[in-house]
């Protein structure tokens, strides 16, 4: 009995032993997990250059291109994959919707799994940061001079690279900016303060004086810190009010006599009241507030918020003046939102070629382009929003991009250090004594 | 000495027994294994090497201790440990003494009134975790929040509190919704377990001039002690183990006083990409967690009685 007790319980261990084995097998190929090419070895055809193998790719895809009317949300992509893959023989992509809030929860884990999508849509500070460790494939082989000429703009091309490697091919951008609730505005009488000629330039000394009088009668805008959601919108206020910046390309600046000049007036005007104590909402939070029509500006607007929240808007009736940030010297630096695709380095050859030619496909194109809600960054597309005079206006902010910051070494622990600080100095800290720590634990942050 | 064929069926059936109940094992086992064992054994391990996203685990990524080392002198996760001790010193008794007081309350009412008490209490807990904190966010919102509203229209409040936004207040917002979210299960047990108790007991005590307190203390304390240490030690270890309400209510806010060592692991692990460390904060916590829940059952089992 006790034998037999025994050569069962090593029967048990032996499962375990292969249980452990068959989790454990990270040194597997990773595109062993993905979905696999059926034959690895490829020839360009004749037809664009994709391979003639069967290749299977997967296509991650958080929201991006806005759907038709009562569409669900992954129709549009949808459609897009079936187009390509009729068009494309030897290519099958598949795509799976994922959502934006657990997007970097999913990735992380299956980059560290091994089980990662062949192709992701994102914006450049998680996409460099994942090329930067090694898990994207280089492509810069699709950055021709013909493209970089088209696009035309060395900060945009920048934000695509990583320690000098392009790892996002781009599709589209869009400016952040404020909005201002046009009725607070109006009937508080600050709008004589607020230029909405031209490109809306305006200066820091019209912005206190209308924010003045529209906290008089009004809860006013906040200065959200509550996380780091939307937290690019805070940088580009504080920031514009004295010029300040927030890098100077190497290294993290937010501690310069402009920065702590802009802090040190933001703190001043939340303690009388001015601006609004943000350090209970984040970025998402405090749009809700002024969506709601509870407060009278915000600082985290562009297209995608303008479009997502409009029907809330009207059902509030609050209307929403797009306005660049206030800037000592009436000419505002704009943060700006690129949106692009990236092709993770699955092992396998065939698949990084097959997945350039899908991205290139879906970028260099129109409609995709105005899907996305925002512009191309290729010129040559040109005005694809005749007629539409917020765009237009929106045209005039995409002339305001500003250096890139979000694909620096340490930007993630950077972001940590911004929210921790603005949340200590809207509670009435030492604005010097908080940048000066903040900046020093981002600058160490950035060896990794 | 040759056995009889008594017992030889004897042995058979034991052994025909013990491979059935082997075999039966076997499905539960793999996966306890494949995803309780393998996973834990990998955190151990992997927090011992500087293991980021860019740096795999290799023997060039070896650092032996430095994680721990790193861990006990970094201030944020100091805090983020005393406030997670914050929240378990309050929460696990208010818990365990609230829901033993509602349920000695409502366990000999009329099962209608009963159920009622225990499907309130329980509401919260089947409630998914997002609506309870858009609840309470609203509650705790200083434009329309109801609690600004009820405080300054009674007078007791001249202006409205940013309750998760200040720093005094915002740990206590914590724990009370905590509070809320985590009495229903026990209540329902103690409920059970009350129901259980030898009612001639408690009528001989009764009877021979017991007062309700030498009752309760004598006679239904003991018996209900195996519900209460499992209440004890399942709090404690949900409260140590606290993640969403903190992402979705305070991001660790402000300054850090709701900061807690799950949310900060999370950051590392998931923001920084720093597995290793991340790792090593996990082994802390479970180590802590493991210590304290055996601390919990060696002076709490010597009064318990089956």
């Amino acid at each position: 009995m006790k034998t037999i007790r025994k050569a069962l319980a090593l029967m048990l261990a032996l499962c375990m032993v292969l249980a452990l084995a068959a989790c454990g097998s990270g040194d597997k190929p990773i595109e062993s997990k993905a979905p696999e090419s059926k034959a690895p070895d490829t020839t360009p055809s004749d037809q664009g250059g994709e391979p003639t193998a069967e290749v299977e790719l997967l296509w991650w895809a958080p929201p991006t291109f806005i759907q038709d009317a009562d569409d669900p949300a992954g129709t549009y992509e949808q459609k897009l994959v079936e187009e390509f893959n009729a068009s494309h023989p030897g290519i099958t992509v598949k795509v799976e919707t994922i959502d934006f809030t657990t997007a970097s929860d999913k990735i992380t884990t299956a980059i560290e799994s091994g089980t990662a999508a062949d192709v992701l849509f994102d914006a450049p500070g998680r996409i460099i940061e994942y090329g930067k460790n090694g898990k994207l494939v280089d492509l810069g082989d699709m950055f021709t001079d013909e493209f970089k000429k088209d696009v035309g703009n060395d900060d945009l091309l920048t934000s695509c690279q990583g320690n000098g490697t392009y790892y996002m091919y781009p599709i589209s951008a869009s400016p952040f900016y404020m909005a201002i609730n046009e009725k607070m505005w109006t009937e508080s009488g600050a709008m004589e303060f607020v230029n909405l000629e031209g490109n809306r330039a305006w200066t820091t000394e019209d912005f206190e004086k209308a924010i003045e009088k529209v906290s008089a009668s009004y809860n006013p805008g906040v200065l959200f810190c509550g996380g780091q959601g939307g937290d690019q919108g805070t940088r580009a206020f504080i920031a514009n009010l004295y010029d300040g910046s927030v890098s100077d390309g190497k290294e993290y600046t937010f501690n310069s006599e402009a920065m702590l000049k802009g802090l040190t007036k933001a703190q001043e005007w939340i303690d009388k009241g001015w601006l609004g104590n943000g350090v209970q909402y984040n970025g998402g939070q405090s749009i809700e507030l002024f969506v709601a029509g509870t407060t009278a500006w915000e600082f985290c607007w562009g297209t995608s918020a303008a479009g997502n929240n409009a029907a809330t808007m009207e059902a509030n009736g609050v209307k929403a003046i797009s306005l660049p940030f206030p800037s000592a010297d009436g000419k505002p630096v704009l943060e700006y939102l690129v949106n692009g695709f990236c092709v993770f380095d699955n092992g396998d050859a065939a698949k990084a070629e097959a997945a350039k030619t899908f991205i290139k496909w879906l970028c260099d194109n129109e409609e995709n382009v105005t899907r996305t809600g925002a512009f191309p960054v290729l010129q040559s597309m040109g005005n694809l929003y005749p007629g539409d005079a917020e765009k237009e206006l929106l045209v005039e902010f995409t002339k305001m991009y500003g250096p890139y910051y979000n694909t620096m070494d340490g930007f993630a622990n950077m972001r940590a250090q911004w929210f921790d600080m603005l949340q200590k100095i809207t509670g009435g800290g030492d604005v010097t004594e908080l940048a000066n720590a903040a900046v020093e634990a981002s600058n160490a942050g950035m060896a990794g | 000495m040759a056995k009889t064929p008594a017992r030889l069926n004897s042995h058979a059936l034991k052994r025909h027994e013990t491979m059935v109940a082997y075999l039966f094992m076997l499905p539960a086992l793999f996966f306890f294994v494949a995803f309780v064992i393998v996973p834990m054994v990998t955190g151990v391990v992997t927090s011992l090497f500087n293991y980021t996203m860019k740096n795999p685990v290799s023997p060039e990524t070896f650092i032996g201790l430095k994680n721990y080392i790193d861990l006990f002198q970094d201030k944020t996760f100091l805090r983020a440990m005393l406030n997670t001790l914050i929240l378990v010193v309050v929460t696990v008794p208010a818990v365990t003494l609230f829901s033993l007081w509602v349920s000695s309350a409502i366990y000999q009412m009329k099962e209608g009134v009963r159920s009622f008490f225990r499907c309130v209490f329980y509401l919260p807990v089947v409630t998914g975790t997002v609506a309870v904190v858009v609840v309470w966010r609203w509650m705790f919102d200083v434009y329309s929040g109801i609690l600004n509203y009820a405080l300054t229209s009674m007078g007791l409040i001249q202006k409205s509190i940013m309750w998760l936004g200040d720093k005094r207040f915002a740990i206590w917002c914590i724990i009370l919704i905590m509070f809320t979210t985590y009495v229903g299960q026990p209540i329902v047990l103690y409920v059970a377990a009350l129901g259980n108790v030898d009612q001639s007991l408690v009528e001989a005590a009764q009877v021979d001039g017991a007062t309700d307190l030498q009752v309760f203390w004598k006679i239904k304390w003991p018996q209900v002690m195996p519900t209460t240490l499992y209440i004890v030690v399942i709090t404690t270890i949900n409260t140590f183990q606290c993640f969403s309400l903190i992402q979705l209510l305070t991001e660790g806010g402000p300054e850090g006083t709701t900061n807690t060592v799950m949310y900060y692991l999370y950051q590392n692990a998931f923001s920084l990409y720093k597995y290793g460390y991340a790792n090593s904060m996990g082994v802390v916590l479970a180590i802590i967690i493991a210590i304290l829940s055996a601390i919990q059952f060696k002076v709490m089992s010597k009064d318990v009685s089956y």
